[in-house]
């Protein structure tokens, strides 16, 4: 297999990377760059009485000083709903929004300028609660009101199903808003051209989209607009909304002139946006003696913050996977998209379904311990089976036959982990959680892929990738399978990173789906490539199409003469012309999966499966917890190259246990948020567990060589497992997210009193 | 502003300039001699450790060392490490371990490595984890960075791991 799938796989970018060479936005120095530095909002809710922009104006070096009254074409944009103003116009919503953009010749300057923007503001009530935002005298965030969607899901029948159970059980769960925490921050540098174009070099998920945005902003064409990846350092979902983009084109194309413009750590936290925080209310019932859950209803609230970004979208997945990894009969699930005065919240990895899971593998372990039956049994009873339908009425396929397997590798690592002695001083559990992720957009969405392959003179195939690679490892992925297609080895490919100059549109690098996507359209590429190599082959040659075959790169041709495919593709650019060929995969939504009573974006179709087991160790007199030991499995079709699974089923545990142990971009008792990574942990190398990856593959009938996508899944159960690892070891249910070492002190005093 | 004449020697070389006196060591390697190996990920704050380089032996957080601070010393940095195309160890067991993903964090890991490694040529695993905790990384999860560091140590490739 020339793909050398399975294989560890060294990606092409990582000498540029080891050695310092690789140029992130920040990197980029252009002749006579000038630096684009925000004024952002200090107030959480305020009218904006005045902007005085003339002091600034006179620093020596500062070139402009931008309002919204600048902007020329639309002065708001959206990932769904265009509400998000560019620079703030009237009134602000949040701490950390943009409300007037200094440009100058050095940093020094643009930041001597902006602390001399004065602006005048009338503060206003501000809400940060999604629950209290949706009450008749909440401050309105917007004047249409702060309920922007909602969803309400029904099957089977509510009452009928809580009538069969003896148990039922109510509760509560909340989880707080946590940053992407990507070490590289968002950047953006546009550069104007003297032919009226602007090029802008992104740290983006989907450049195409920037392209658009930045071309409604300024009003211009978006022929007019060319914008290319720079290297990305990291994404998370946190890189799929324009800010930065926007507001450097903008400030590039008003100087007629090059600005760069890169966010402070602070303003990643307050300007940028977040996983979204929720809060959970659940009602189960279940039949005590077989352990069948009978019926279940889920309400949850999600603060999307001051603006709506991918909020709607997000609530979708976090809707569907309420029910998380079970067959109940009846269901109902409601869940409520609010908008508060924090900042905003969207995409991030797992991208709602951390939050459901956290939820829901916590209330199945509640359920268990009522009717005192182990957790992984009540589990095993409950399980999505091959051919059971989800609430949403999407049938699952032989792919979910990954949970009973899940369930099995769990009884073994918690049988392992029950063996090891705690150390002095602490008490040790187990927990184990299981977890499903969808796989695309959704249905009714537009969800598309693009690539193109180009046979060069030199017998090398180029690979024009329309998705970025956010540092996950796309890029070496997306080579092998082509190289695959192909039967060429691997190093004959080479590779030019989405330019919407240049690439097709591959979509947005998001979702779990890239790796699946751009795969399945490489191999349509590959396949129309070939077909066109042969022609012009037969034509040069001077044969029938039908006397040559395609074989590894060669041409075949009766009589056993191999012919390379460069000598064809030599003589081709002596003409002036090369062979390049598009491929273009949709994600599938048959129409027996997708009910039409669902709205835009839902349901989704495909997903991928994973359990995470933790052994946990509890400082009785500090409260505190540390992960010793983290078993993670995960089943992602097919390993395309082993050392990128690796590698994002570790970053994922990384993530998941700093989801639970620690991060949170909290409100602070001053009025301000937690904004930089002195008082927000995410993990380092102290905190991380001895971690073993059971990697499962069960192929995908419509993936790349049965690929799915791993990016998102390995983290969302990661949470829920350290929470009841918490309980077995401590006796304590922490319901929301951090499990902090104040709530658990709290917890276990409660219980030797009682 | 007041400006200050520095003598910083880097990667082997004495270099003299003028900078601003609030300028730290990373703005110098980056705005000045165009070293942009050293990242800045946290504003300054000494927080995320993208920004280590070499100080008089020691791993520091340039962003956390005023450039008047540095007059003086012998500064490494992640550019000053392959000779040619040839890598340092390091460089190349982060690369064949797979430590490497977004990048960002990586110049600034792999110099704690080897503040780490000039010192203590076989270090345990707890101090591998101790030399690194003060750089942050989103991607990795750590262990391959530790697997290559450990590697490296023995000069051994990733093959045999």
């Amino acid at each position: 297999m020339t793909g050398n799938f399975g294989q560890r796989i060294i990606r092409k970018d990582a000498f540029d990377k080891a050695t310092g060479k690789a140029k992130y936005v920040a990197d980029i120095k252009a002749e006579d760059m000038l630096y684009g530095v925000l004024v952002r909002s200090i107030q959480h809710a305020a009218k904006i009485l005045k902007i005085d922009t003339a002091a600034a104006r006179e620093v020596n070096g500062v070139e402009a000083v931008l309002t919204s009254a600048d902007i020329s074409g639309e002065i708001t944009h959206g990932a769904l709903i265009q509400d998000q103003p560019a620079l703030a116009h009237q009134v602000v919503r949040h701490i950390g929004e943009p409300v007037a953009l200094v440009i100058a010749k050095t940093k020094m300057a643009a930041q001597k300028g902006k602390e001399r923007v004065k602006i005048a503001y009338e503060p206003t009530e501000a809400v940060f609660d999604p629950v209290e935002a949706l009450k008749p005298e909440a401050p309105k965030v917007q004047p249409s009101g702060n309920l922007i969607t909602e969803y309400h899901i029904c099957d089977g029948d509510l009452e009928a199903g809580f009538s069969q159970a003896d148990i039922v059980l109510e509760d509560e769960f909340s989880v707080q808003r946590i940053s992407p925490g990507y070490l590289e921050p968002e950047g953006a540098l546009a550069e104007y051209s003297q032919d009226g174009t602007l090029t802008v070099w992104v740290s983006s998920q989907e450049p195409f989209e920037d392209r658009d945005t930045i071309a409604r902003v300024l009003g211009i064409d978006t022929g007019k607009v060319r914008v290319k990846s720079a290297v990305i350092g990291g994404a998370f979902g946190g890189k799929e909304d324009p800010e930065l983009q926007t507001l450097a084109a903008l400030g590039a194309w008003k100087t007629k002139s090059t600005v760069q413009m890169v966010n402070s750590r602070f303003e990643s936290f307050v300007g940028h946006p977040k996983r979204h925080p929720a809060r959970f209310f659940y009602k189960i019932g279940v039949d005590s003696k077989t352990g069948k859950i009978t019926a279940l209803h889920a309400m949850a609230y999600m603060d999307t913050g001051a603006y709506a970004s991918y909020g709607p979208a997000v609530a979708g997945i976090l809707t569907e996977t309420l029910a998380g990894v079970y067959h109940i009969p009846n269901v109902k699930v409601d869940t409520y998209v609010v908008l508060t005065n924090s900042p905003l919240s969207g995409a991030m990895r797992g991208f709602g379904a951390p939050q459901s899971h956290f939820a829901i593998e916590s209330l199945i372990d509640i359920v268990a311990n009522k009717i005192g039956m182990d957790p992984i049994e009540l589990r095993e009873i409950n399980i999505l089976k091959p051919g059971d339908k989800l609430f949403t009425k999407v049938p699952l396929d032989v792919t979910a036959s990954a949970l009973p397997i899940c369930i099995e590798k769990a009884r073994e690592a918690r049988e392992q982990m029950k063996q090891l002695i705690a150390a002095p001083g602490k008490v040790t559990g187990t927990g184990v959680a299981l977890a499903m992720q969808t796989m695309g957009l959704g249905a009714k969405v537009q969800d598309t892929s693009t690539h193109r392959l180009e046979w060069l003179p030199n017998g090398n195939v180029r690979l024009y990738l329309g998705a970025p690679d956010l540092g996950q490892g796309l890029a070496v992925a997306a080579e092998q399978m082509a190289a695959e297609a192909l039967q060429i080895p691997y190093d004959r490919i080479e590779t030019i990173c989405v330019d919407t100059g240049l690439t097709p549109n591959g979509g947005v690098t998001c979702a779990s789906r890239m790796t699946y996507m751009s795969g399945n359209a490489i191999i349509r590429a590959a396949d129309a490539l070939q077909a066109e190599l042969l022609g012009e082959a037969a034509r040069l040659l001077n044969v029938d199409v039908n006397q040559l075959t395609y074989h590894k790169g060669e041409i075949l041709k009766g009589g056993g003469a191999h012919i390379p495919a460069s000598e064809i593709t030599s003589r081709l650019a002596e003409e002036g012309r090369t062979i390049q060929k598009e491929g273009s995969f949709s994600f599938p939504y048959p129409k027996e999966k997708t009910p039409d009573h669902l709205p835009i974006g839902m349901p989704h179709v495909m997903f991928v499966f994973a359990a995470n087991i933790a052994r946990v160790e509890v400082d009785l007199a500090l409260g505190s917890v540390k992960v010793t030991h983290l078993v993670t499995v995960n089943d992602v079709g097919k390993v395309i190259n082993r050392l990128g699974v690796e590698g994002q089923i570790e970053g994922g545990a990384a993530t998941g246990l700093g989801y639970a142990l620690f991060e949170d971009v909290a409100l602070k008792k001053n009025g301000q948020w937690v904004d930089g990574f002195t008082e927000y942990l995410i993990a380092t190398t102290k905190d991380m567990p001895e971690l073993e990856s059971i990697v499962l593959e069960i192929p995908e009938a419509s993936g790349p060589y049965g690929a799915k996508g791993v990016g998102e899944i390995v983290l969302v159960p990661t949470a829920p497992a350290i929470a009841n690892a918490v309980f077995d070891a401590t006796g304590v249910r922490v319901k929301q997210l951090p499990i902090s070492a104040e709530v658990l002190l709290e917890g276990m005093k409660k219980r030797q009193t009682q | 502003m007041q400006t200050i004449s520095i003598t910083i020697i880097v990667n082997g070389k004495a270099i003299s300039l003028r900078c601003a006196a609030n300028q730290t060591l990373l703005d110098v390697l980056r705005d000045e001699l165009g070293l942009t190996g050293a990242k800045d990920g946290c504003g300054g704050e000494g927080e995320c450790g993208a920004c280590t380089v070499i100080m008089n032996g020691k791993a520091v957080n340039s962003c956390m060392v005023f450039a008047g601070q540095a007059d003086g010393a012998n500064i490494e940095t992640i550019e000053g490490l392959a000779r040619g195309e040839e890598l340092h160890p390091l460089q190349k067991a982060f690369i064949d371990a797979g430590a490497i993903q977004c990048g960002f964090c990586t110049p600034g890991a792999i110099m704690s490595a080897k503040a780490l490694l000039d010192q203590n040529t076989s270090p345990t695993e707890e101090e591998i984890k101790e030399a690194l905790s003060g750089n942050l990384c989103r991607c990795t999860g750590y262990k391959k960075m530790i697997e290559a560091i450990k590697i490296a140590a023995r000069g051994g490739s990733a093959n045999d791991r």
